[in-house]
């Protein structure tokens, strides 16, 4: 057992496919000598070598199009995109190509690769570098979209992407590279379209996606102190495939539920759940879904701004406080 | 327009609503009974005091509540109805209303604790547990309930209480009444009992004993010559009054009977006037249709003695040298060991006993 930070399980995650499977490779910017902007992707060129790690041009679309021919013609791509919101220029080779070409050729050709970026605020970055777009990449069928929020499973998660054979988003947060985790020696290898109970209440049940995750484990344990509210946590770690099981248990069994979501508020992931919740579960509600979001702007590059943009623990805690009667 | 606890009596200063004549956003008359209200001694029916709409009622059934406090609010014609505060909430979650379902359970047996008195899933799930099991609940003392409770607690407290009890053959007595017992029913449309004969000893007895007739007052005793007997009548589980029949030594057996079926009636019906419960300077207490042995009573202050009259059965009772079949029946009498002491008592016992046993009773019919 080792404690590993969330960036060291990116690099972990990436060798232990790499050193399983010749036909895995990477590509992006800087991920090569510089071991990747955040750091993320240390001492891969060194031990895998320029053949399989591959510092790229900037050029988002050419490194989508050129990982998108790499998996057609049979290898196992990852490609890097630096920061999730420069999906916004590559969106076509993603949105129109990778996530369709399953579906038009009848089969015949899949796509096994994987877009590692990195998601989130808290960098102080500004409008167009901090954003959760993780609900972009959801509302397109034929991408499966992942955001974990610890080391252990970003690194059974990644194994597990590498692994699938059809295209997959996986979004780390740039507010989490710094935290840690114990991570098992060994092969790791999880499952997609899992969540996890990693908080387990009685009355109410929060929902939570990456840095979202240990904010509300911090409100969990505030409400029980303060309020006496029992609350489970649920880490939603892959938004397609969903793992509506996990969730509807959890939420009948409290009758509340709770999103929080870092993505702006329209049409946030957190909205599909709380469709599908009251479409299953009304019957079991004892109250109002209640989500907790972003607003629906721009993110502010000032820091008390971007902070409080966010759903802060204060704003969970306050949010169940004030609906759970 | 408010409602508010209306002044009942110049002493009350409380009262308690025993019903709501109306629901919240039913339609009332001015005039029209809108609540029930209990005071220490009267139940009335309090008309609402304008036309208009129940938009509010601000307290439970059972609460006690000061005069001119606010009970109520009548939305007038005209006027928009208001929500208050505290009006019970009546939405359901759908998973509560599942439950309810499930359970064949109404929504307003269920005390609920969520926002604004919401019912939530837990109250409802809490409520299923309880049932089923032995409840504990509390039930708020009614008026004569507390007052009960005061008086005796005092006298407890203040009077050193003695019991003596003396066996009555009520043969005489039973023998009289059980031959009028027809023509008195018939004409009277009451059942003659045996306690109107008590009462008569009792105040023959006290012509004799003027001190069990009495109260305690700072250094010395008050005879009161008159004899005020109170007349203990039970009401169920709503508490005890004794009326008082006023003069009751100058009173025979059967205007003894009219007199306490009337107040009885009275009381039962809660239309007893302040004058008619109070005065009392001796009072009996009769538990007899109970089959009770012997009960000590406690004195009622500021009197010195009460007595209690029992069951009176068929026992064995010699009779002479041989055994007899007779109606036995126990006095018993607790008394104030400061007014007088036990030989007094005993005596004042002692000469009831004679009176009902030896009178002819049948020149009081």
């Amino acid at each position: 057992m080792a404690e590993l930070t969330y960036r060291d399980a990116v690099a972990a995650g990436i060798a232990q496919e790499m050193a399983r499977d010749e036909s895995v490779v990477f590509l992006g910017e800087d991920i090569g000598a510089a071991g990747g902007v955040f750091k993320t992707t240390l001492g891969l060129l060194e031990r895998f070598g320029p053949r399989r790690v591959r510092d790229t041009p900037i050029s988002e679309q050419a490194i989508i199009g050129a990982a998108m021919g790499a998996a057609m013609t049979g290898l196992r791509p990852i490609a890097e995109i630096m920061f999730s919101d420069f999906f916004a220029v590559c969106w076509d080779m993603i949105a129109n190509e990778i996530a369709k070409t399953r579906y038009m050729t009848a089969g015949q050709i899949a796509l096994p690769l994987v877009i590692r970026t990195a998601n989130g605020y808290g960098s102080r970055f500004g409008a167009q570098h901090s954003q959760s777009v993780e609900n972009w990449a959801m509302a397109i069928p034929g991408l499966k979209v992942v955001a974990p929020s610890t080391p252990l499973d970003v690194k059974g998660l990644l194994a597990a992407a590498v692994r699938d054979p059809d295209p997959v988003i996986f979004f780390e947060h740039k507010g989490l590279y710094s935290t840690k985790g114990e991570v098992p020696d060994g092969e790791i290898v999880d499952r997609l379209g899992t969540a996890k109970v990693v908080r387990q209440g009685e009355d109410v049940t929060i929902v939570a996606l990456a840095a979202m995750v240990p904010k509300s484990l911090q409100a969990a344990e505030r409400l029980a102190a303060e309020d006496g509210i029992s609350a489970t946590v649920v880490d939603v770690r892959s938004l397609v495939p969903l793992d509506t099981k996990t969730i509807f248990e959890e939420v009948r069994k409290t009758g509340r539920l709770y999103t929080v979501e870092e993505n702006p508020r329209l049409c946030g992931w957190g909205a599909e759940i709380a469709s599908l919740v009251a479409e299953e579960c009304f019957y079991d509600l004892d109250g109002p879904i209640v989500r907790i979001t972003t607003p629906h702007v721009p993110l502010p590059a000032a820091d008390l701004l971007e902070d409080n943009a966010v759903p802060t623990v204060d704003r969970i805690v306050e949010t169940v406080r004030r609906n759970a009667g | 327009m408010d409602v508010v606890m209306p002044q009942l009596g110049e002493t009350v200063k409380e009262g308690t609503v025993i019903a709501w004549r109306k629901k919240v956003g039913e339609r009332v008359e001015k005039d029209e009974p809108l609540f029930e209200v209990n005071t220490d001694k009267v139940d009335m029916d309090v008309p609402s005091p304008a036309t208009g709409v129940v938009s509010a009622i601000l307290v439970a059934e059972g609460a006690t509540v000061r005069v001119g406090e606010k009970l109520a609010v009548i939305s007038e014609p005209g006027s928009q109805a208001t929500r208050e505060p505290g009006v019970q909430e009546t939405r359901l979650s759908p998973v509560v209303r599942k439950l309810l379902a499930e359970h064949g359970l109404d929504a307003a047996a269920i005390q609920g604790t969520g926002a604004g008195g919401r019912i939530t899933r837990d109250d409802v799930l809490a409520h299923l547990a309880q049932r089923g099991a032995p409840q504990r609940k509390v039930v708020p003392f009614s008026r004569i309930r507390k007052v009960t409770a005061e008086r005796m607690a005092l006298s407890w407290r203040t009077i050193p209480h003695v019991l003596q009890a003396v066996e009555v053959d009520f043969l005489p007595v039973e023998e009289v009444r059980l031959a009028a017992a027809e023509a008195w029913k018939a004409k009277e449309g009451f059942n003659l009992t045996l306690l109107p004969f008590v009462a008569h000893a009792v105040c023959a007895a006290i012509r004799e004993f003027p001190n069990v007739n009495a109260s305690v007052e700072g250094d010395g005793l008050v005879l009161h010559g008159a004899v005020h007997l109170g007349v203990a009548v039970d009401l169920g589980t709503e508490g005890l009054l004794v009326p008082v029949v006023k003069d009751a030594g100058n009173l025979g057996v059967a205007d003894l009977a009219r007199r306490m079926r009337g107040l009885a009636e009275k009381a039962r019906d809660k239309r007893l006037s302040a004058d008619e419960v109070s005065g009392a300077t001796y009072t009996i207490s009769n538990s007899g249709k109970f089959g009770t042995l012997l009960t000590a009573p406690i004195i009622d202050p500021p009197q010195v003695a009460i007595l209690s009259l029992d069951a009176v059965t068929k026992r064995p009772a010699v009779v002479g040298d041989a055994l007899a079949v007779r109606p036995i029946g126990v006095l018993a009498q607790s008394f104030d060991h400061r007014a007088f002491d036990g030989a007094y008592s005993a005596s004042f016992l002692r000469r009831v006993k004679e009176i009902l046993e030896g009178r002819d009773w049948a020149r009081d019919l």
